[in-house]
């Protein structure tokens, strides 16, 4: 039955609201996990709070799962799931990109706007030079469009690369996603900073 | 208990289980066996030769036949323009792009309708858009097109202009035609109405941070 839209069982109308709402709880989220903090964002780098490595991995390995067990019981059809496109120059030009600003500014795009939301002004200038950063990629576009559009890859999965199932995939990923967890939280006791408290207020 | 071990008493299980199970790979079925029934009593399938005819002539970058015959059979003879995909190959991915598409109508064709009714009805299942069978296969095309029956000269105009128009495509298309006045390619258009082209995307589900 699933994906709802391609299916036609909602119109993109309602897609779109259903979309909002979902926006609304995932900002609720990021925001309830502290995400607005740019000192815990950062402290994933410094190794102090590790908090963005487990949200996120508790999040991907339970859409994960939970999207192959829809597919076992046959509510979504997968092949129709959008996988991105894999520019392989583009995808490690803009990750490098990504993680300097993160380093520097403290906040990733998504929880940017969650800190503004909460009236922070270093997220204000954060999305500013979001901004910047788009009209210059846009108005330089021609500069950069070989780079760009380098090294197409398609869509590919990394069940396939490896050559086994997706669900043992998954079950893999968790594994390795609860070692992560183990390691970031003893890392949250080595490198545990004085002026700094997880989950504070 | 540590969240993470909650977590991790949860997510090891499930994912085990994920792990242990095959992928479901089964295809739903996108019409009802009623729906079915519907399209194939209206016999909506159907595209008569008239309209293929016309459609080659006018070179309609939109059509693509394909024969659903043997190689063997393909090989010997063709419509122009068609590519093979034998009925037990149907399913086979290096034809999936063909005939799973919303840009091109496909016209499915055999020597009977048999065939190609099957090939449609597979494909019509599978939620495919824009697949359609040659009406009566090539032996009815062969009838029409290309040894059109002179109808009698007390026939209404319409049969005698419809006459006039198979036995231009036929020559046109290779056939034994015989004699044509220049002016017969001008013809109205052959009598079957143009079928509806479905033009849905698929969309798929978009993402991202």
């Amino acid at each position: 039955m699933g994906p709802l839209i391609v299916n036609e069982i909602i119109s993109s109308n309602t897609n779109l609201l259903i979309a909002f709402f979902i926006g609304i709880g995932f900002g609720f989220v990021l925001e309830a996990n502290g995400f607005s903090s740019s000192r815990r964002l950062a402290g994933m780098f410094y190794g102090y709070d590790t908090t963005v490595l487990k949200v996120f991995f508790t999040a991907a390995i339970t859409a994960g799962i939970g999207l192959l067990f829809l597919s076992l019981f046959g509510w979504i059809d997968l092949s129709f799931i959008y996988i991105n496109p894999t520019f392989l120059w583009s995808a490690i030009g803009g990750g490098v990109i990504m993680g300097a600003g993160f380093i520097l500014g403290g906040y990733c795009p998504g929880t940017s706007f969650c800190a503004a939301a909460i009236g922070k002004l270093d997220a204000l200038a954060f999305i500013g030079g979001i901004l910047i950063g788009i009209v210059i990629f846009m108005e330089g576009y021609p500069l950069w469009e070989g780079f760009f559009k380098a090294k197409y890859m398609g869509s590919p999965l990394l069940s396939d690369w490896l050559n086994m199932s997706r669900g043992l995939l998954a079950f893999l990923i968790a594994i390795v996603a609860i070692g992560m967890f183990w390691v970031g939280e003893w890392a949250e006791k080595k490198f545990a900073r004085d002026d700094y408290e997880i989950n504070q207020h | 208990m540590k969240p993470r071990l909650i977590l991790a008493s949860v997510i090891l299980p499930l994912g085990l289980i994920i792990a242990a199970v095959p992928p479901n790979t089964t295809k739903a079925y996108k019409l009802t066996a009623e729906q079915l029934l519907n399209e194939v009593r209206e016999n909506l399938q159907f595209i008569h030769p008239d309209q293929v005819a016309d459609m080659l002539i006018q070179k309609d970058p939109s059509l693509q036949l394909i024969d659903v015959r043997s190689k063997a059979e393909f090989e010997k003879f063709s419509l122009p323009g068609a590519i093979n995909v034998p009925l037990e190959n149907l399913l086979s991915e290096d034809y999936e792009y063909d005939i799973n598409q919303d840009v091109k109508l496909n016209v499915f064709y055999s020597n009977g309708s048999t065939d190609a009714n099957e090939a449609w009805m597979i494909t019509r299942q599978l939620g495919y858009k824009n697949n359609y069978v040659l009406q009566g296969g090539l032996n009815y095309w062969v009838e029409t097109i290309m040894n059109p029956e002179k109808p009698a000269s007390t026939s209404p105009n319409e049969e005698i202009a419809k006459y006039d128009f198979r036995k231009a495509a036929g020559s046109a298309l290779g056939g034994g035609g015989g004699d044509i006045e220049p002016a017969a390619t001008e013809l109205d258009a052959p009598a079957a109405a143009p079928p509806v082209i479905k033009n849905k995307k698929k969309k798929r589900v978009q993402g991202g941070c």
